[in-house]
């Protein structure tokens, strides 16, 4: 083997070696780094306070309900895109102009920038002149408050966050429904079986990789929610929206403490990298692969 | 073997890839801050040499502002001007979005090594970018070209936020007070005296009336601004006098907060939150939902124009008074940053002294509305007849006789996300008083401002 033939395949992988480094790794590293400092990004000198931030972090009832919320967010958004996506899927498997149609109109969101789409449902949650409240108006229902109360703003932004994943989540399932191959459903009418026997036998053992996969991809999406919190209720009302990047943001930018952002940024580090160690644990055992 | 060392490096590796998403903010934030510099400045300095063969020392600087609508025509307007009128510095005027946007890209891009040489800064933000020594100390350039700067010129009663430990950092140049916006046609129809609400009183008398005939009074974010004018007219402080402990769970400062607790759970005000929160006030206000808003006296122009097309006459007034009048100033001044060649700094303070004259001021006055920041503008006959013509104007003017600078704490900032919260858990839950909720809010504003 000449040393070309042995240098080539980390020659060819270097470029996306050197981006993933300098856009990934060392941003990690410095922001673990910078941790451990009471710095407002600008002055000359970073003082050293070694765990005090990790410390005002776990003291700051503050930070404890951003966690709350950003788990149940993400426990919320997940759930609900997978179930209705697979139901959706389900149904819209088959050939037709109709349910051609209705595939690309639930697809078109995905497609929408966020600002747009956090906008949008801005005007239709107004809860004094807004479309939604109007509609329950119809139905002699009272008027929500949606982004307004505490109570129900972060559903609301759930709800944002469901319409828009839908399609996406949607297509991958339709994929992976039209990759089962079909002598199964074959062999399994033959046998008589019923609709929700196949579903539970063949069609989601098989689908199983792609949950795995819908899953997996909705987590981080959810836990990295942040244009629709900055621009519909920037946290509010009474922090009841106030999820992990959005602090990370706030505490950076707008109060010059990076120290602590970063601290923050280590905790989800941590969080995301447990959960997903857990998830690959539960679940490969349980992923049917063909 | 293989599937378990897999199952091990992808989450690891999926981890990273989040964390540095979620996290690294700062280096999104960066890396998109540093290609804009790089590209415009680049391509618009090839678009002048071409144009104008200027000679080679000419200096390009970057001004980075606030706002868009009639406040960005305004500023690209006077730099242009400025651009025209001589040929040795040209300026790259550049948007940055809101205060807040601009504060976080202007900070991030001079730890970068990145950051304009002159900047729109919000009043409040003064002292935290003059004491992480981000800003030029202005003093010593102000005193040798006082002759044709002529500081005592300013109006005082916008001074307060200039400065920082006696050190002046910037100029005002886009200044403004909170004042009362009224429909006075809506007024008239539900047989009200338009002249509107003095007290705070007759502001929810008025909004009861306007109730009845299927109307809010007013549409309203709880904003840390209307809240530091509502805590000035019944006569208490947002701070103490040394800054380091709080003073908005005091009696006049609770009150405020009762009175709109009051007013929203009677259904007499409506107040929106989020980051549109600003524009849903004015979008009520401007569909005839409500009758009055508080607003920037940097509306005035696109105020005028919206009820001219909405066929409705609409006038200013001052905040309504609690036991007195009394506003915050709000917007921005021009500051120049701390890292610039000798060269830049001089061109920057050329540019900053053009766009404070009374000249720039007066225009700037009539094409959006904030006030006029020189005593010399003040007296011009060109403003006194615009007052006479158009008295909505001169309100904002007025009314400083009754303003106080605003609080420049470095940890001001976070104090006011944490006294907004506070007001939003009072207004929302039946169970929280105003007193409670600020007593919370003093205890952890307190730990920030004594560090």
């Amino acid at each position: 083997m000449t040393v070309w033939e042995k240098l080539r395949p980390y020659g060819m992988v270097a470029p996306s070696i050197v981006i993933f480094s300098m856009f990934f790794i060392y941003p990690i590293f410095y922001m673990i780094y910078l941790s451990f400092y009471d710095w407002n990004f600008i002055s000359p000198t970073k003082t050293f306070v070694g765990l005090q931030n990790f410390k005002d972090l776990l003291l700051d009832e503050d930070f404890r309900k951003v966690l709350s919320n950003t788990t149940v967010y993400t426990l919320l958004t997940v759930t609900l895109t997978t179930v209705l996506s697979l139901l959706l899927a389900l149904w819209l498997n088959r050939k037709g102009f109709f349910h051609a149609f209705v595939q690309g109109a639930i697809f078109s969101p995905h497609i929408i920038s966020l600002v747009s789409i956090s906008l949008l449902w801005s005007w239709l949650m107004d809860p004094e002149y807004g479309l939604l409240n109007w509609v329950i108006g119809l139905f002699g229902f009272d008027k929500l408050q949606w982004l307004s109360h505490p109570g129900t703003a972060l559903v609301s932004l759930v709800i944002v966050a469901v319409w828009k994943g839908l399609g996406y989540n949607t297509l991958v399932f339709i994929a992976g429904l039209q990759s089962i191959p079909s002598d199964i459903f074959e062999a399994a009418a033959l046998d008589q079986s019923k609709p929700w026997t196949t579903f539970r036998r063949i069609i989601l053992p098989m689908l199983s990789p792609t949950i795995f996969f819908l899953v997996i991809i909705n987590m981080i999406g959810s836990f990295q929610v942040f244009e629709t919190i900055a621009i519909m209720t920037q946290g509010g009302p009474v922090n009841s929206t106030n999820t992990l990047v959005y602090y990370i943001y706030e505490n950076g930018f707008r109060f010059f403490k990076i120290g602590y952002a970063s601290a923050a940024g280590v905790i989800l580090l941590a969080i995301v990298g447990a959960l997903t160690i857990i998830y690959f644990r539960l679940l490969s055992s349980r992923v049917h692969y063909r | 073997m293989n599937k378990k060392l897999m199952a091990v490096t992808l989450p690891v590796l999926m981890s990273m890839t989040l964390a540095a998403c979620g996290g690294g903010n700062t280096a999104t934030n960066n890396a998109g801050t540093n290609s804009g510099n790089n590209a415009e400045p680049a391509s618009a300095a090839a678009g002048n040499t071409a144009k104008t063969e200027a000679p080679a020392e000419k200096i390009t600087i970057h001004y980075w502002y606030a706002f868009g609508g009639k406040i960005e025509e305004a500023k690209q307007a006077l730099v242009k001007k400025f651009n025209e009128s001589q040929d040795r510095i040209e300026v790259i005027a550049e948007t940055q979005g809101g205060y807040d946007d601009l504060h976080a890209k202007v900070q991030a891009a001079f730890a970068a090594g990145n950051e304009p040489a002159i900047s729109d800064l919000e009043i409040a933000s003064t002292g935290v970018f003059a004491r992480s020594g981000m800003l030029q100390d202005l003093t010593e350039l102000a005193a040798r070209d006082n002759d044709t700067l002529k500081l005592e010129d300013f109006n005082p009663g916008l001074m307060g936020n200039a400065y920082v430990d006696e050190k002046l950092y910037g100029l005002p140049f886009m200044r403004s007070t909170p004042i009362l916006y009224k429909n006075v046609t809506m007024l008239k129809d539900a047989g009200l005296d338009p002249a509107g609400p003095k007290t705070w009183d007759e502001l929810e008398q008025y909004s009861k009336t306007l109730k009845e005939k299927g109307k809010v009074g007013m549409t309203m974010p709880a904003d840390i601004w209307f809240y530091e004018g509502l805590v000035a007219q019944s006569g208490g402080t947002m701070l103490s006098e040394d800054g380091k402990t709080a003073a908005f769970n005091s009696p006049e400062g609770v009150a405020p907060v009762e009175f709109w607790k009051k007013m929203a759970s009677e259904g007499l005000i409506k107040i929106p939150v989020g980051d549109e929160a600003g524009a849903t006030a004015d979008k009520d206000w401007a569909n005839q939902l409500s009758a009055f808003k508080f607003g920037s006296t940097a509306g005035v122009s696109g105020s005028l124009e919206i009820a001219k097309g909405n066929n409705f006459e609409m006038d200013a007034s001052f905040m309504p008074a609690n036991v007195s009048y009394g506003v915050p100033t709000g917007g921005c001044q021009l500051v120049i940053t701390s890292k610039l060649s000798d060269e830049e700094k001089e061109a920057a303070w050329e540019f900053l002294k053009f766009m404070t004259t009374a000249e720039s001021t007066i225009y700037q006055h009539k094409y959006v509305g904030y006030l006029p920041t020189r005593l010399s503008a003040l007296e011009s006959p060109e403003l006194q007849e615009h007052f006479k013509q158009y008295p909505q104007y001169k309100v904002a003017v007025d009314q400083l006789e009754y303003a106080r600078p605003r609080p420049m704490e470095t940890a001001y900032p976070e104090v006011a996300s944490i006294v907004k919260t506070a007001i939003e858990k009072a207004i929302i839950d039946p169970k929280v008083t105003p007193q409670d909720a600020l007593n919370e809010a003093a205890e952890k504003a307190n730990k920030l401002l004594g560090k």
